[in-house]
């Protein structure tokens, strides 16, 4: 990686998007192929009801996964996300549950837990300079066990859709159409926030320092800009995407339990990773990550189609995680 | 470029020609234990359902997997499939806090479209989406184990569940004929006392655990020829008078549900007078009683009678050297049977009811048998 920083910025810089790009398309095409095996061998698979399984299972992970992109592309790591929201779901969950509070200001409360715990990361990473993966496992623990205090160990569970606050699960989830079908309203949440992701990430500022602190740091820095304030700004977004996750969780499966989220972050980095962003920096798009969610989640909702063990998932995961890294690794020893 | 993207593919349909060969294999094995059972002459009524059963499936969503208490269900289940011809999956998540694994496997459950669904509910509010799906769809959902706690109405069919009352009442059962000869000693002034030890007043289970005990405890002695007998200790459990007792059932319960809290009632019941037996409702309070009697030594020096509930490892070693006389396990081979059970009834069509699962008493002699054996998880 390292080596390749050293080469003109601007070019390499759009060499590396096309590779990314061509990862993204065979993710994108092995994601159609493994949908249509699923289809042909699994039971009753190819029907409405199992897409809109297969969306259902990808909110939270998605959420998660199009955050950590940005913490990704900049080089760093973000183990945190799969805890903070779940963390962050708890504390707007026993805020409305058990302090009284409107139930949307439990909602802007997730939001708002989320994004601060994004920022102790970007300070812990950028400002105190301590390695992202450490950092963020601390905050990992930090929120797991903030999660449990709040929650004095207790489910806190969510309103259900004959409740009066049943719309939740209508807007972030989804909502029964009179024919009695279920709409995904949370697919079109999750299509707004990457439109939104994808937008920020190659259009604006932020998107642009983003790119340039994965691929060489040391010059974005030698050329004046504030990399400790640039650098905090994708911890924020990662957190700010696991609060969303918190509440795509909370609206999905309604029950929210203390301690629970570990796991939830490696799932999402894996779907980053399938979806072409390199672990090394300076590459990454969020529409791969998409894919490679979706990806993963075909392979949760399709193995038990075909009556196989949901564990089976992890070892497929693992192969597909594999192959996408190999090439990554590939494509760049060809450069 | 192109010969990577061959490459590529040639991988992943590798990957997944591995699945598909491993599906095969799960196939096979299914119909080959199917057919011997269709095949027996003396499973005649078996056969002549096995036949039309061919496509039967019927998805079980169980709270856990790894655990042996949880496999030892799939063992059962997996027994009533094969004696009724039906396939089943039986799934759950790795932990009880992975909601979201199991929300998940009764969303491919329902997909799959199902006969039955047999169910151990993680948390009633986050599947109450899928069972009303299911009631739509007229899908019967059977409960086992904890079973769906107020689910919509109309939705679960009945329950596979242990009766805790019942099961009360078989510690009682056991724990009496030991006894019956000290009982004969108990006077009003220096009453005989039989101590319960209740890790809580509220929990449903544990509740009638005790309640079961001591009404059963009660009656066993009176149908004994001792007349006065009370209990006493708490509301819920008060019965006869307790000036005028010889026998004394004192039930203590514990302030909070930690391990001290429920130590330290351990030791005020054990303090007490003439006490004969000790029998602790639940996991916590078995250990509670080994807490308060110095591992169970103080136990044998006052010649007090121990009985337990569940399996626990500290439970086992108490019962397995003669600290406790014995103790309560859950037959969790028989939820797992009578839950497939129950759930191809329902598909039948034919009226099904809540079944208690049994519970059943272990000693140090027969804890090591295997019918025995497999009840004992940890």
């Amino acid at each position: 990686m390292n080596v390749l920083s050293k080469k003109p910025a601007a070019g390499e810089e759009m060499a590396k998007q096309g590779l990314a790009g061509n990862q993204r398309l065979y993710a994108l095409v092995a994601m159609i192929l493994i949908y249509i095996l699923f289809a042909v061998f699994g039971r009753n698979f190819f029907s409405f009801e199992t897409a809109v399984n297969i969306l259902d299972a990808s909110y939270y992970i998605g959420f998660l996964a199009i955050g950590v992109t940005f913490v990704i592309i900049t080089g760093g790591i973000d183990l945190s996300i799969g805890t903070v929201a779940m963390c962050s779901a708890m504390i707007g969950g026993v805020a409305w549950e058990k302090w009284g509070l409107p139930f949307t200001a439990g909602l802007v409360l997730i939001l708002v837990s989320g994004a601060l715990f994004g920022l102790l990361n970007g300070t812990l990473v950028s400002r105190l300079k301590l390695p992202p993966f450490i950092a963020t496992l601390g905050t990992m623990m930090v929120s797991l066990g903030i999660s449990s205090i709040v929650s004095k160990v207790q489910t806190v569970n969510f309103p259900s859709r004959t409740s009066e606050e049943g719309w939740f699960k209508s807007v972030f989830s989804k909502v029964q159409l009179p024919s009695g079908a279920m709409l995904p309203t949370g697919a079109i949440l999750l299509l707004a926030v990457l439109l939104i992701a994808f937008v920020v990430l190659n259009k604006t500022k932020i998107g642009r320092y983003t790119f340039a602190i994965g691929s060489n740091e040391e010059a974005v820095r030698l050329s004046g800009v504030n990399v400790v304030y640039w650098k905090t700004i994708p911890y924020i977004i990662s957190g700010l995407c696991a609060g969303m996750a918190g509440i795509a969780y909370a609206s999905t499966y309604t029950t929210v339990v203390p301690g629970a989220g570990q796991g939830f972050e490696l799932d999402a980095i894996a779907g980053v990773v399938i979806g072409g962003t390199s672990l090394s920096g300076g590459v990454g798009s969020v529409f791969g990550t998409l894919i490679g969610v979706m990806i993963m989640s075909i392979l949760r909702i399709g193995l038990p189609s075909m009556d196989l063990q949901p564990h089976y998932q992890k070892l497929f995961t693992g192969i597909v995680v594999i192959i996408a890294v190999l090439m990554d690794i590939s494509q760049q020893k060809k450069r | 470029m192109n010969h990577r993207l061959l490459k590529t593919f040639t991988l992943i349909m590798l990957s997944f020609a591995l699945l598909l060969s491993m599906t095969a294999c799960g196939q096979t094995t299914a119909t080959t234990t199917a057919a011997p059972a269709a095949g027996e002459t003396t499973a005649a009524p078996a056969a002549t359902t096995a036949a039309p059963a061919e496509d039967v499936y019927i998805a079980v969503v169980s709270k856990g997997f790894q655990h042996q208490f949880w496999q030892t269900v799939y063992k059962g289940a997996q027994a009533a499939a094969d004696e009724l011809g039906v396939t089943i999956t039986f799934e759950g998540p790795p932990s009880e806090s992975d909601i979201q694994a199991q929300v998940q496997m009764l969303d491919s459950a329902l997909a799959k479209k199902p006969v039955a669904i047999a169910l151990a509910a993680l948390s009633t509010e986050s599947v109450t989406d899928q069972l009303n799906k299911a009631l739509t769809a007229k899908i019967p959902v059977i409960g086992f184990d904890s079973g769906v706690p107020n689910a919509p109405a109309g939705s679960v069919y009945a329950n596979a569940s242990t009766d805790n009352k019942a099961a009360g009442a078989l510690a009682a059962e056991n724990v009496y004929p030991a006894i019956k000869d000290k009982l004969a000693a108990g006077t009003t002034d220096m009453p005989v006392v039989i101590a319960v030890l209740s890790q809580d007043a509220v929990g449903e289970s544990v509740t009638n655990r005790t309640l079961g005990f001591v009404e059963k405890m009660a009656e066993l002695v009176k149908a004994g020829g001792i007349a006065e007998v009370a209990s006493v200790g708490h509301d819920k459990f008060k019965s006869g008078d307790e000036k005028t007792a010889k026998v004394l059932i004192d039930v203590g319960v514990s302030a909070t549900t930690s391990a001290t809290d429920i130590a330290s009632a351990g030791t005020a019941l054990l303090s007490k007078d003439n006490v004969v037996a000790i029998f602790g409702s639940n996991e916590a309070a078995a250990n509670g009683i080994l807490d308060a009697s110095n591992e169970g030594v103080d136990l044998a020096s006052k010649g007090i009678l121990a009985v337990g509930f569940d399996a626990g490892k500290r439970q086992k070693a108490a019962v397995s050297s003669g600290v406790f006389m014995g103790s309560i396990t859950q037959d969790p081979y028989n939820i797992g049977y009578k839950a497939v059970e129950l759930a191809f009834k329902a598909y039948k069509g034919e009226s099904v009811a809540d079944i208690d699962t049994g519970a059943k008493f272990y000693t140090k002699d027969n804890m090591t048998q295997p019918d025995i054996g497999q009840l004992l998880y940890d």
